[in-house]
C-alpha cells in the first residue's frame, strides 16, 4: 500500500513537471472522443453546418484579436488588500493577495534578470522574442527565466530556475565532491567551474552541450549550446553572462 | 470553566503576536520594494506567507470536531508547522491514546497533492479490493485498508481537498465507524478555509 502511495504521489509529481506531456495526453483524449464521435455518424468537428444558420461560424478559425494586456499584479495594491483581509481573518484572501504580490515582485525579477544579459554572445544575437518569465510565486517551481540567443543553425538557450524548492536538492548533488564522474572512452559528462561557480557540462551528439550552474542555495542557471563546436567554445560563450549579477538580483549569496 | 478561559487568553495572544509579525513583515516587504530590493521584499512576503499558514492552521483546529466516537481531542497535542512551498503546511490532531488512537493530519497547499484529485478519478486506482471511492461532505475521498493484521484490518481515510489532503487514521475501528468518523469533518468549511 505505501509502495503504491509512493507511486502515485511520483505520478502526481510527472504529472506536474510536464505540463507538456500533459498536454499531450489531452490531446489524445480529445482526438479519441472526436472518434467516437465520429463513427456515432455525428457531424465531424471540421465540417460547417449548412442547414443551421445560427450556428454557421461556430467552427471558424479566429483571425484577429489584439491579445491580453499585460498587466502584472500590483504589489504595493496586493499587500494593502493582504493587510486588509489578514485585519478581518479572512486568511485564504489574505494568502492570495500576497501570493499575487510575490508574482508582481518576481515578475520583476525575472525581467531585471533579462535585461542584465547581454545583447549578443560570441556572435549570437539575443532574440528577445523569445524571452520568457514564468512564475508560480511560491515553493515547487519558483521562478523562470528564459533567453535565446542566436537562430536554429547555431543557438544558445539560457534557462534560470529560482526559488524552487527542489532545487535545493539539486544543488546538494552538484556541490558535494563525492559524486565524481565515471570516465570511459567517450565522456559526456564532467565537472567544471564558470567563472568561479561549480559546474557539470554535459554533451549529447543530438541534443549538443549542456552547462548546468547551480547559483547559491535556491537556483540554476542551465545553457544549452546547439552546434557549438567544442567544449571550449561553449565555455567561452558560458563566460559571457555576468553571473555575479544575476545571483545578486536572485538574491543569491 | 477556568481551564476555557484559559485557553481562550493563550489563543487570542498567539493571534495578537501573528497579526504583529504579520504587520511587521508587511512593513518590511513594502519598504524593500520601494528601495528596488526585489527580493528582500519577496524573502518578507514568504515570511507574511508562513505566517498566515500558522494562522490559518490554528483555525482549522479551531473547527475540527472535539469528539471521535468514544474519544476525546486532546488538544494539547494539536500541531501547525508551515514549511515553505513543496510540502505545505501540516497540520495534526490527535483523539484518544494508545492503541485506539485516532489521528487526523492535514497537509495544506502542496502542489503534488493537487492531481490527486484526478487519481480518484481513475477506475482502476480508485476501487480496489483493500480501497474504495466515498464521499465525505460532498468531496471524494478513499476508504482503505491499512497494517498487516488480515482478520481485524484498520482502516484509514484520505481526502484530498484541491491542494490540501486530509488522512484520518482510526485503528482498531471497524470499516463503518471510520467512514461515520470521517464524515464528521467539516470538509466544506475547511475548504473554503485553505481555499
Amino acid at each position: 500500500m505505501r509502495i503504491k502511495t509512493i507511486l502515485l504521489f511520483w505520478l502526481s509529481a510527472a504529472f506536474l513537471q510536464t505540463p507538456a506531456n500533459a498536454q499531450g495526453l489531452l490531446k489524445k483524449v480529445k482526438d479519441k472522443v472526436n472518434q467516437a464521435v465520429n463513427a456515432a455518424g455525428a457531424t465531424p468537428a471540421s465540417t460547417p453546418s449548412s442547414t443551421n444558420s445560427g450556428n454557421s461560424n461556430r467552427n471558424t478559425g479566429n483571425t484577429t484579436g489584439e491579445g491580453l494586456v499585460i498587466t502584472p499584479p500590483d504589489v504595493n495594491e496586493n499587500l494593502t488588500s493582504a493587510e486588509t483581509a489578514f485585519k478581518s481573518g479572512n486568511y485564504s484572501e489574505a494568502r492570495y493577495s500576497v501570493q499575487q504580490a510575490m508574482l508582481g515582485v518576481e515578475l520583476q525579477i525575472g525581467h531585471q534578470v533579462l535585461k542584465s544579459m547581454p545583447a549578443s554572445i560570441s556572435g549570437l544575437k539575443a532574440d528577445t522574442t523569445q524571452d520568457k518569465v514564468a512564475s508560480v510565486s511560491w515553493g515547487w517551481q519558483g521562478l523562470t527565466i528564459q533567453r535565446t540567443y542566436g537562430t536554429d543553425a547555431k543557438r544558445l538557450n539560457i534557462g534560470i530556475a529560482n526559488n524552487a524548492v527542489l532545487l535545493q536538492a539539486v544543488n546538494l548533488y552538484f556541490t558535494n565532491g563525492g559524486y565524481a564522474e565515471s570516465s570511459n572512452q567517450q565522456q559526456n559528462w564532467k565537472q567544471t567551474k564558470v567563472k568561479g561557480n561549480r559546474a557539470v557540462i554535459e554533451f549529447d551528439k543530438s541534443t549538443g552541450y549542456k552547462l548546468s550552474v547551480p547559483l547559491g542555495q535556491t537556483s540554476l542557471l542551465v545553457y544549452e549550446g546547439i552546434n557549438f563546436a567544442t567544449e571550449q567554445e561553449m565555455m567561452t560563450a558560458a563566460n559571457q553572462l555576468d553571473i555575479d549579477q544575476i545571483k545578486k538580483l536572485l538574491g543569491e549569496k | 470553566m477556568k481551564k476555557l478561559f484559559l485557553l481562550s487568553i493563550i489563543s487570542l495572544l498567539t493571534s495578537a503576536v501573528f497579526s504583529q509579525e504579520f504587520a511587521k513583515q508587511v512593513t518590511t516587504a513594502r519598504s524593500a520594494y520601494a528601495a528596488g530590493k526585489l527580493d528582500d521584499s519577496r524573502f518578507a512576503m514568504q515570511q507574511m506567507l508562513q505566517e498566515i499558514d500558522m494562522v490559518i492552521g490554528k483555525e482549522v483546529l479551531k473547527i475540527l470536531p472535539t469528539k471521535m466516537e468514544d474519544q476525546m481531542a486532546s488538544t494539547a497535542k494539536d500541531q501547525v508547522m508551515a514549511t515553505s512551498g513543496f510540502i505545505g503546511t501540516s497540520i495534526h490532531r490527535e483523539y484518544g491514546t494508545g492503541d485506539k488512537m485516532i489521528s487526523l493530519d492535514l497537509i495544506t497547499n502542496s502542489p503534488l497533492i493537487g492531481t490527486f484529485n484526478a487519481i480518484l478519478s481513475v477506475p482502476f486506482i480508485a476501487n480496489t479490493g483493500d480501497q474504495k471511492v466515498i464521499k465525505i461532505d460532498g468531496y471524494k475521498a478513499v476508504v482503505q485498508k491499512v497494517g498487516s493484521n488480515t482478520d481485524k484490518p484498520d482502516y484509514e481515510v484520505q481526502l484530498p481537498l484541491h491542494n490540501n489532503l486530509i488522512t484520518f487514521k482510526a485503528p482498531g475501528y471497524t470499516q463503518d465507524q471510520v467512514i461515520k468518523m470521517a464524515n464528521t469533518i467539516p470538509a466544506t468549511q475547511i475548504a473554503k478555509m485553505l481555499q
